[in-house]
């Protein structure tokens, strides 16, 4: 089902009454305005001084642009430090999860063994488990294993998170089994059929996969809130978060601070727009 | 001629049984990498999760037993019941109306052809913030002195609403704030769910004279109920965890409006030094998860059949 989105549809052949249209079109502008207004704010702020916000009657865009929001949050506090910690540990839980993920949902999809049916109900009852209600053992266990403000504190347990495997099987199940039988004649083994045959025959879910993995790393708050103690190993979100908790809030620097770290996920967004907005994992959950 | 059967009969139960064991040690492999994270770091943090709750301590003392003592404070505790209450609230306001407001913008983005990957982009683009950063642009939108919002209701009250400050108003914003966030996702998971349904259908349907608003009631959305399904499960699990925005926006105020269950196990572990009852209260919160996943696979998957 995945797969079918990237193939294009015919134009449908019901036409559209015009008030239909009109209406559409109307909806799609105000979730558009909507969607974008806080941002344009947010950027109006970034470039005022702090003080200048609580004046009455307010300037929407001001006349002369304030960059010190920008250059206190780039060289007073480790805005590119977080930046760089977020993009390295989202990279490697994604590539990671891609790879352990492909291999159990290969296992799941195409080869028998005892116990096949137990073992993908328990993962697949797993899926449901609240990770945010498991962060107390997992501080323990972390701070057991002596890995507390370090990356595996926050590389390791989003290894756990069973839903990717049953992405990427999706896929695989979709595939003709005549695949693996014809190569297994030839004398492949089965490392053989996964690397050569299956992975690169199911790419489109692998992105799809990598995308939702990164993203969820890369949104993440409450397990490296938890797990990081050290201002220098923390992650955007938390860093940013950690700005408001002085006694004045500087809302300017906040405001540039937000506005910034969104800048790496939209330029991702800019060159794999159609693998972000291959929005239909619930086909993962067909099989 | 009888032995030979019997020799070539033991021979093939050997090669059965070893073709077997060679066929459990290859998917053994396959799946070991996987297993070892989701033994170590998923279901051995519920199986302590569970233990926990029968002790207490273990951040700067030793871990003591203390019994039942974790489950009679947190049933006797009357912030756990609005937590919950909250919680479910919260999952009450927000589903429906992220639901709601994302089948009105998939419909439109079905009937508007021109300029789809445009509007598809635009309304994606507040999901590819971390709730963390959207929560807190929205402050810049409801802050009573400096909010844009309030900037523009001030023109015509002259006075600003705290939406945040406000023990009525504030579980209502921040269900605003995470509708805000999430109709881009649901948007374009419905537009899928709608783009895959064969138009044979409608075809049909139209030529018996229905019009559009019974083509979409009577014929779409029973055929959507793969996606459906999965939504309201997917949606259900991650709003009972709320806690990204309460932390940012509120930190659970005003006088405990909006208190949810991860906030407050959150905080028993960092602020009230007390894991066991935390541990007890999100073990809580694990067991209504699961138990409504289940209820809502039985409801959802049986009413199809």
């Amino acid at each position: 089902m995945i797969a079918g989105l990237f193939r294009r549809r015919p134009a449908r052949s019901l036409r559209p009454t015009v008030s239909m249209l009109v209406m559409s079109y109307g909806v799609l502008a105000i979730a558009c305005i909507v969607s974008l207004v806080p941002f344009f704010y947010v950027l109006s702020t970034s470039v005022k001084q702090t003080r200048s916000l609580f004046s009455y009657p307010p300037d929407w865009i001001p006349e002369t642009l304030f960059w010190g929001n920008y250059q206190k949050i780039l060289f007073e506090h480790p805005f590119l430090i977080w930046t760089f910690n977020t993009l390295f540990v989202a990279l490697a839980v994604t590539l990671i999860k891609l790879l352990i993920d492909a291999m159990a949902a290969y296992a799941l999809a195409k080869l028998n063994f005892t116990g096949k049916a137990a073992l993908t109900g328990v993962l697949l009852m797993s899926v449901a488990i609240p990770v945010a209600a498991l962060i107390i053992p997992l501080f323990f266990l972390i701070r057991d294993l002596g890995l507390l403000n370090s990356y595996w504190a926050l590389i390791l347990p989003p290894l756990a998170n069973p839903l990717g495997i049953f992405m990427i099987r999706s896929f695989i199940v979709s595939l003709p089994d005549d695949l693996g039988h014809s190569a297994r004649l030839d004398g492949e083994g089965e490392f053989g059929i996964f690397f050569k045959i299956i992975l690169p025959l199911i790419k489109p879910g692998l992105v799809v996969h990598a995308i939702f993995t990164f993203m969820l790393q890369y949104t993440n708050f409450l397990w490296p809130l938890v797990a990081i103690q050290d201002e220098r190993k923390q992650v955007l979100t938390v860093g940013i978060s950690s700005l408001k908790a002085n006694f004045v809030v500087d809302w300017g620097l906040i405001s540039a601070a937000a506005l910034l770290s969104a800048v790496p996920i939209t330029l991702l967004f800019i060159f794999l727009q159609r693998f972000f907005l291959a929005q239909n994992l619930a086909g993962a959950f067909k099989g | 001629m009888n032995s030979g059967n019997r020799i070539a009969e033991a021979e093939h139960r050997r090669l059965k049984a070893s073709y077997k064991r060679r066929r459990n040690i290859v998917a053994l492999i396959f799946l070991l990498p996987n297993l070892v994270f989701f033994l170590g770091f998923l279901l051995l943090p519920v199986i302590s999760l569970f233990w926990q709750t029968f002790h207490d301590g273990g951040v700067l003392s030793p871990m003591r037993f203390v019994g039942l003592e974790n489950w009679r404070k947190t049933f006797a505790d009357p912030l756990v019941l609005t937590t919950i209450r909250n919680t479910i609230v919260y999952s009450l306001i927000a589903i429906p109306a992220v639901f709601l407001l994302a089948m009105i913008v998939a419909l439109a983005m079905r009937t508007a052809q021109h300029g789809r990957s445009f509007f598809k982009a635009v309304i994606y683009f507040p999901t590819l913030q971390p709730v963390l950063i959207a929560a807190l642009m929205w402050t810049f939108v409801l802050h009573p002195d400096f909010g844009a919002l309030n900037l523009v209701i001030r023109i015509f009250t002259g006075e600003p609403v705290n939406f945040l400050g406000d023990p009525n108003l504030a579980l209502p914003t921040i269900a605003m704030v995470e509708v805000w966030k999430g109709l881009g996702f649901w948007a374009l998971l419905f537009f899928a769910g709608l783009a895959a349904l064969p138009t044979e259908i409608f075809q049909a349907a139209e030529l018996d004279g229905a019009g559009p608003v019974r083509r979409f009631f009577q014929h779409a959305l029973p055929l959507m109920k793969p996606t459906f399904f999965f939504s309201v499960i997917f949606a259900t699990i991650v709003n009972l965890q709320l806690f990204d925005s309460v932390f940012v926006l509120t930190d659970g105020g005003p006088s405990n409006a909006t208190a949810t269950a991860t906030w407050y196990v959150y905080r028993s572990l960092f602020t009230f030094n007390e894991p066991g009852f935390g541990a007890t209260l999100a073990f809580v919160l694990v067991a209504v998860v699961l138990v409504l996943t289940a209820v809502q696979t039985i409801l959802l998957k049986g009413g199809g059949k």
